[in-house]
């Protein structure tokens, strides 16, 4: 008996999870601004839905915590499903790879301004350095992707490190003009100097490979073609992974916990033997890494940077996301940086009121929902 | 012997005021001390400079023989000097056993590296602190033992105090500063909070506790000896049956007889 009710929730869930993830391709693949606008309109419908009625999300709720394995698992299958989905269309791909990327930023960016409540606009600088750190390597010296990340995400840390002493002597809005000045010190530095090339950028950075399997190379997988994009698509899954773990595991620990103290009241978590000194700048750091991180993937994928890709804005959408999503909580950075990478995209017809909208996001959720879409859950220790 | 903690002269000026003027003050181990004085007197200053938030003008401040003058605030605690606030600084947006595990933070020493690549010690870690801290939850009241995963900013202002006494506890501190426990609490919650200090006291020995107190019937019941400050200056110090009858606290903060309806 029980068994028949398990199997019954089993395909329940993955019902639930497979018209969810077809609703999500059928609204990447409309290309009119009427459908999409209505595709938006039935997933508000729907989240109103599921806020009202109480009894409808407490019990997809339990069915997903019941077997969160499985859902889970059909999750990350279909994830990876998505190329073959978007075979004929790479540009699709290319947008997922850039939510990707961007749900890495907001990651890192969450530490210190979910976590910590350290509004640091400075993103833009880490993801640049990143960048050029490898693309330099790489087209100077030959150095691989594989290592060149780690130098390039080192190279970042030692920026946030940089960023972090000066800001520990200002604090709230001080800090945050500070993370912007450097910001654009580093955007001009990187025009002006000429071993960066300039406003010119560095061209014909070498794609990753492995097993002598170039990225730039359509993918064969399982008798299906799929275009060059589909192996960052892969890869990118795998770095959001593992910055979702990450940022997931230092949430739930001692050094998540002093962050959310640093944040809830900075005097009280002095006097409670907290080094708020230290465990700021570690924030900074950690940010700085994933940044430069995704600064490399970006730069070996798009085969080209310049400082256009690094510049304040990127900062202002990063910040955007996290508020959006949620402040301090993983899941909802990742759905805010997913929401904000491909609304845009799929209104490239209003792109000259790109800025005005993020404006409007901003001010509409800081006004109606603080907390964001998914607002932090406290921490429960069984 | 050393005293627990000895001050000698300490001073701190804001501009031109004197905020603490050459106060001396000592307590040893397992003391009480009630600090009263009238508002302005600079008692949540002599606190902030004890727990370092402030750096004295002049003067020495000694904990244990070891001078505590320039120190950061965080590194005073870590030596085991705990305190609350005033106006009560809990962290509101986390749980109440967060608020009590965040207190424990000198005792644990898990980093960043464990927390991403050393999962079982930092669980192992996290399920000691739990226990503990539930633990001592339950002695101060099982209701908020019984309702640790909640949010501590939907707590009764009586139980956030307790929390915060309790936070304060968590680093096992040797020297305890008590701002105003009793503000804006009832007589029943009163006695409820004097009952609370002495079972600090029972349970940790060797405590000192330092409490500023504007309720004389708490300072009566729970201090061995009282400090009166004025102006910043110390006017008075003795027992409380000494210092309620001294003539210059009478002026000073205490009032007299006939004046007793007001004050």
């Amino acid at each position: 008996m029980t068994q028949g009710k398990n199997i019954g929730k089993a395909i329940l869930l993955i019902a639930v999870e497979l018209i969810f993830l077809t609703l999500f391709a059928a609204f990447m693949l409309t290309d009119q601004i009427g459908k999409t606008i209505a595709f938006i309109i039935f997933f508000i419908f729907l989240g109103i839905l599921f806020k009202k009625w109480e009894g409808l999300s407490e019990n997809t709720a339990k069915l997903f915590k019941e077997m969160k394995i499985l859902a889970l698992v059909v999750f990350i299958l279909m994830v990876l499903a998505l190329p073959f989905v978007f075979q004929k269309s790479p540009y699709l791909i290319h947008i997922c790879v850039m939510a990707g990327l961007y749900a890495i930023l907001a990651l890192g960016l969450n530490f210190q301004l979910g976590s910590t409540n350290v509004v640091n606009f400075a993103t833009a600088a880490s993801y640049g350095i990143g960048a050029y750190t490898s693309a330099l390597l790489a087209v100077h010296f030959h150095v691989p992707f594989w290592i060149g990340i780690f130098i390039s995400g080192s190279a970042a840390s030692l920026f946030g490190l940089l960023l972090g002493i000066p800001c520990m002597k200002t604090k709230d809005y001080y800090l945050s003009l500070v993370t912007i000045a450097f910001g654009l010190i580093i955007y001009i530095l990187l025009i002006n100097f000429s071993w960066t090339g300039g406003p010119n950028g560095v061209p014909n950075i070498p794609p990753p490979s492995i097993l002598g399997h170039s990225f730039r190379e359509p993918i064969n997988l399982f008798g299906f073609n799929l275009p060059f994009q589909s192996n960052y698509f892969y890869l990118i899954f795998i770095f959001v992974v593992g910055a979702l773990l990450v940022a997931y595991r230092l949430h739930h620990s001692r050094v998540g916990l002093t962050w959310n103290a640093i944040r809830e009241d900075e005097i009280a978590a002095r006097c409670q033997g907290i080094d708020v000194t230290w465990y700021k700048i570690l924030a900074f750091c950690i940010d700085a890494f994933f940044g430069g991180v995704t600064g490399t993937v970006y730069a070996h994928y798009i085969g080209f940077i310049s400082p256009e890709n690094f510049a304040f804005i990127v900062s202002v959408v990063v910040v955007t996301m996290v508020i959006l999503g949620g402040m301090d909580n993983v899941f909802g950075v990742i759905i805010g940086a997913v929401l904000l990478t491909i609304l845009p995209e799929k209104f490239r017809a209003f792109e000259d009121f790109r800025l005005l909208i993020y404006g409007v996001i901003v001010v509409a959720m800081l006004m109606f929902r603080p907390q964001g879409i998914f607002p932090q859950k406290l921490r429960v220790y069984k | 012997m050393n005293h627990l903690i000895e001050t000698e002269k300490l001073t701190i000026h804001f501009g031109g005021l004197a905020a603490i003027n050459e106060v001396d003050f000592s307590i040893d181990e397992g003391d009480v001390i009630g600090m009263i004085g009238p508002n302005g007197s600079g008692k949540t200053t002599f606190f902030n400079l004890l727990s370092g938030i402030y750096k004295p003008t002049a003067g020495q401040i000694t904990y244990c023989g070891e001078n505590l003058v320039g120190l950061p605030a965080f590194k005073i605690s870590q030596k085991g000097i705990a305190r609350t606030f005033q106006n009560n600084r809990l962290f509101l947006n986390l749980s109440v056993l967060d608020n009590v595990l965040i207190g424990m933070h000198p005792h644990q020493d898990s980093n960043w590296f464990d927390a991403i690549f050393r999962r079982r010690y930092v669980e192992r870690e996290i399920k000691k602190g739990v226990k503990a801290g539930i633990e001592l939850l339950r002695q101060f009241s099982q209701e908020l033992a019984d309702n640790c995963y909640k949010r501590s900013a939907d707590l009764p202002q009586a139980d956030r105090r307790k929390l915060e006494i309790c936070r304060a506890l968590a680093s096992s501190p040797k020297l305890l500063l008590l701002d105003e426990p009793s503000a804006g609490m009832s007589p029943e919650e009163t006695e409820e909070l004097m009952e609370d200090i002495r079972k600090v006291r029972k349970r940790m020995e060797g405590i000192g506790i330092v409490i500023i107190e504007h309720d004389m019937m708490v300072i009566r019941e729970v201090a061995e000896r009282v400090v009166v400050l004025n102006y910043g200056r110390k006017i008075a110090e003795g027992t409380f049956q000494e210092i309620s009858n001294n003539e210059t606290v009478l002026e000073a903060y205490l009032g007299r007889e006939e004046r007793d309806a007001q004050a």
